[in-house]
């Protein structure tokens, strides 16, 4: 390590310090940028002291990265993994920089398991030889920020280009993860719980992206459909069909709101979280384990010891009632919900709420894309709207048949909105600043602790 | 009551759907599912025939530049039964890339030039092109509203392109802009209006906030259709959401 390097990463570590312990901030950026303008090299230098794992993708970054880093440590690896949220280039850097790295138990080398945003993977990997990339999904999401999924993919695949030595584990069941000119070794995850019986060729639904096969541009056909444009997909016109699966869900045996169970290459497991696109995520984990060597039966305590990282559903109580809340921030999340909904099974009401500030997407046109319209097959009693852009919601779910909704147009309401819902579960589904607004209310009230 | 229905053609649903384009096929169905019509939606998409008399309302939306160019390819194969279609007036709503295609040409952001099928008289030019000099590699978007001086209907919407479109000879805007940008951000126009087509750069779901439009292009529909019956005091009777 040189001079340069030494100063730089003692400033990261003593601005990090001052950050947390007299400030009382979080965050990594400020170190990482403090480290980079003394030496602009500082990720170069480093890079000797541990592998690195990059995960990306649209959806489920955050619980991959955290499900992988436990999965790794029950394996005996010393892990240094990004705080959510830290996905960028300088926030990564200040992970690294002011992170004591220390050698794992067992004498291997200390991995670093980084939550990469798509268009920051060029960035790092033009510093840092990763030793392998996880590729999670490319789903459409708030087009007026991101672009386009081809775009989005092509970013990941520059990425990839620095580091042809890297082993990219991607998600099989997504077509677009078969396209990208290079050279590296691919291994694939996949849904195979289902044996097609005989000759059905179907078609993704409408409203989803990704349908096009890679080498004619015919649409592609489905033996099964997960969610979105997930499945084990085909050509009928030629012989493309998804690549061979490494790592295979070979059974799903319970879905429900909280939890799942399910098998992976016939080891059974369960995790603490609902919905399907979850399993995904435990998918990416478990094949990163073994691809490092950590046995199914470490990998199968890690995923149930580890109930506080599902933490992304929140469930509170509020006056008796139970009340859910979840995210939704464009159509492949929000059907993922309404899925997950339709495995609840209490009946429940739902609260909507929608923004369009600059962090929810401004342009509200995604909620005609979301299939509102399957509620009806779940148990649900009542729908209520509100949310700065309650109108569109309003009429969304009047056209999906929620014809006697109540509206709430000021959020100030929505404790009294949630006692005034006929069920004892109710879910809430907003947007990120209406989540942001909620949360507000519900503190003020006392209902939960802070802000975030 | 005697069975009343419209039957429903999604040009490219599959592909260029990428902007909720689909809520128009809803609003649609929920106003005329209130007035006893049946809607009957059909999928047209790569390699199948568009049979110029099968339907009563055609939809065609907008969609990701990778779709955009392979729909491109494929709707040579069908420009002539849309043509007669429209000349037949037939009623269509075109949003986005769907409204670009129905034209002449389209500059992509790339500079590649993708051929329309001309059954319209606009073209597109892109956001770099050296002529526009004015707003010249903006984006357009944002939030627009517009008002049709015929009618004197206001319509609401977001609006997210960078193409230029420019009105040929017989063509008029569906509206004036009052907020916003619209086709090209220079001459005040937003979308189209050629016998019965609409096209229009109002992201998707267009006809889902702007419920007097909706009904508009219902009545012209059922009208052609079911010719002695009174639509248009059938639909007054019941609520327009328009916000």
């Amino acid at each position: 390590m040189t001079v340069k390097s030494s100063i730089a990463r003692v400033t990261a570590k003593t601005s990090y310090w001052f950050l947390r312990n007299i400030l009382h901030r979080g965050g990594t950026s400020l170190p990482g940028k403090l480290a980079v303008s003394i030496d602009p090299d500082i990720l170069k230098t480093i890079q000797q002291d541990f592998d690195l794992i990059i995960v990306t993708g649209t959806n489920g970054k955050t619980l991959t990265t955290a499900l992988i880093t436990r999965v790794l440590q029950a394996g005996g690896y010393q892990v240094i993994t990004n705080p959510s949220g830290s996905n960028m280039i300088q926030g990564i850097t200040g992970t690294l920089v002011t992170t004591k790295i220390k050698k794992s138990p067992n004498g291997k080398k200390p991995l670093a398991v980084l939550e990469v945003d798509e268009a920051n993977v060029e960035k790092i990997t033009a510093a840092i030889q990763p030793k392998m990339f996880v590729l999670t999904n490319i789903f459409r999401d708030q087009m007026d920020r991101y672009g386009e999924i081809y775009t989005t993919y092509e970013k990941i695949v520059s990425g990839i280009k620095n580091a042809p030595e890297a082993l990219v584990l991607a998600n099989g069941d997504s077509p677009i993860f078969t396209r990208g000119n290079f050279t590296n070794t691919r291994r694939y995850f996949g849904f195979d719980h289902i044996v097609p019986t005989d000759y059905n060729p179907n078609v993704a639904p409408i409203n989803t992206d990704g349908i096009l096969s890679p080498t004619d541009n015919s649409v592609l056909h489905y033996d099964f459909i997960t969610y979105a444009n997930l499945g084990k997909y085909f050509s009928t016109t030629d012989e493309f069909s998804r690549p061979e699966l490494t790592y295979r869900i070979t059974s799903v045996d319970k879905l429900t709101p909280r939890y799942s169970t399910f098998s992976i290459d016939n080891t059974p497991l369960r995790i603490e979280i609902g919905g399907l696109y979850n399993i995904y995520n435990a998918l990416a984990a478990f094949s990163v384990g073994r691809e490092f060597g950590v046995a199914p039966e470490q990998i199968k305590k890690a995923f149930e010891s580890n109930a506080q990282i599902f933490g992304r559903q929140e469930a509170i109580n509020v006056d008796g009632k139970d009340v859910i809340i979840v995210l939704i921030k464009n159509p492949v999340g929000t059907n993922s919900v309404i899925d997950m909904m339709l495995t609840e099974k209490d009946e429940f009401s739902l609260l909507a709420l929608l923004n369009a500030n600059y962090a929810d997407g401004i342009d509200t046109s995604w909620i005609w894309d979301a299939e509102f319209e399957k509620l009806h097959d779940t148990k649900i009693q009542a729908v209520a709207t509100g949310g700065e852009r309650y109108q569109d919601l309003r009429v969304r779910l009047k056209m999906a048949g929620f014809t006697d909704q109540t509206v709430h147009e000021d959020l100030s309401e929505v404790v009294t909105a949630i006692k005034s819902l006929p069920t004892q579960k109710v879910y809430i589904a907003a947007t990120y600043t209406a989540m942001l607004q909620l949360r507000e209310q519900l503190s003020a009230k006392g209902y939960i602790k802070g802000g975030f | 009551m005697a069975g009343y229905d419209i039957s429903i053609a999604h040009l490219y649903g599959n592909l260029m759907n990428t902007y909720g384009d689909y809520g128009n096929i809803i609003a649609l169905t929920y106003y005329a599912k209130q007035i006893g019509v049946a809607v009957d939606y059909h999928l047209v998409s790569l390699g199948d025939e568009f049979n110029a008399t099968a339907y009563d309302f055609v939809l065609f939306g907008g969609g990701q530049d990778y779709e955009e160019t392979i729909v491109a390819h494929d709707l040579k194969s069908k420009a002539n039964p849309i043509r007669e279609y429209i000349e037949n007036d037939g009623a269509l709503l075109a949003v986005c890339g769907g409204f670009q295609l129905l034209g002449k040409y389209m500059l992509m952001a790339d500079g590649t030039k993708v051929d329309g099928i001309g059954v319209m008289d606009h073209y597109t030019t892109n956001m770099h092109d050296e002529k526009l000099t004015t707003l010249k590699g903006k984006r357009l978007t944002g939030n627009i509203v517009i008002k049709n001086n015929e009618t004197g209907e206001t319509y609401h919407g977001f609006e997210n392109h960078q193409g230029r479109t420019f009105l040929g000879k017989n063509e008029r805007a569906l509206g004036s802009v009052v907020s916003g940008n619209g086709n090209n951000g220079i001459d005040n126009t937003e979308g189209v209006i050629y016998r019965n087509v609409y096209g229009s750069y109002f992201h998707g779901p267009i006809f889902t906030r702007n419920g007097n439009l909706a009904k508009r292009v219902l009545t012209t529909i059922l009208n052609k259709k079911y010719s002695t019956i009174d639509w248009q005091t059938k639909l007054n009777l019941i609520e327009t959401e328009t916000f």
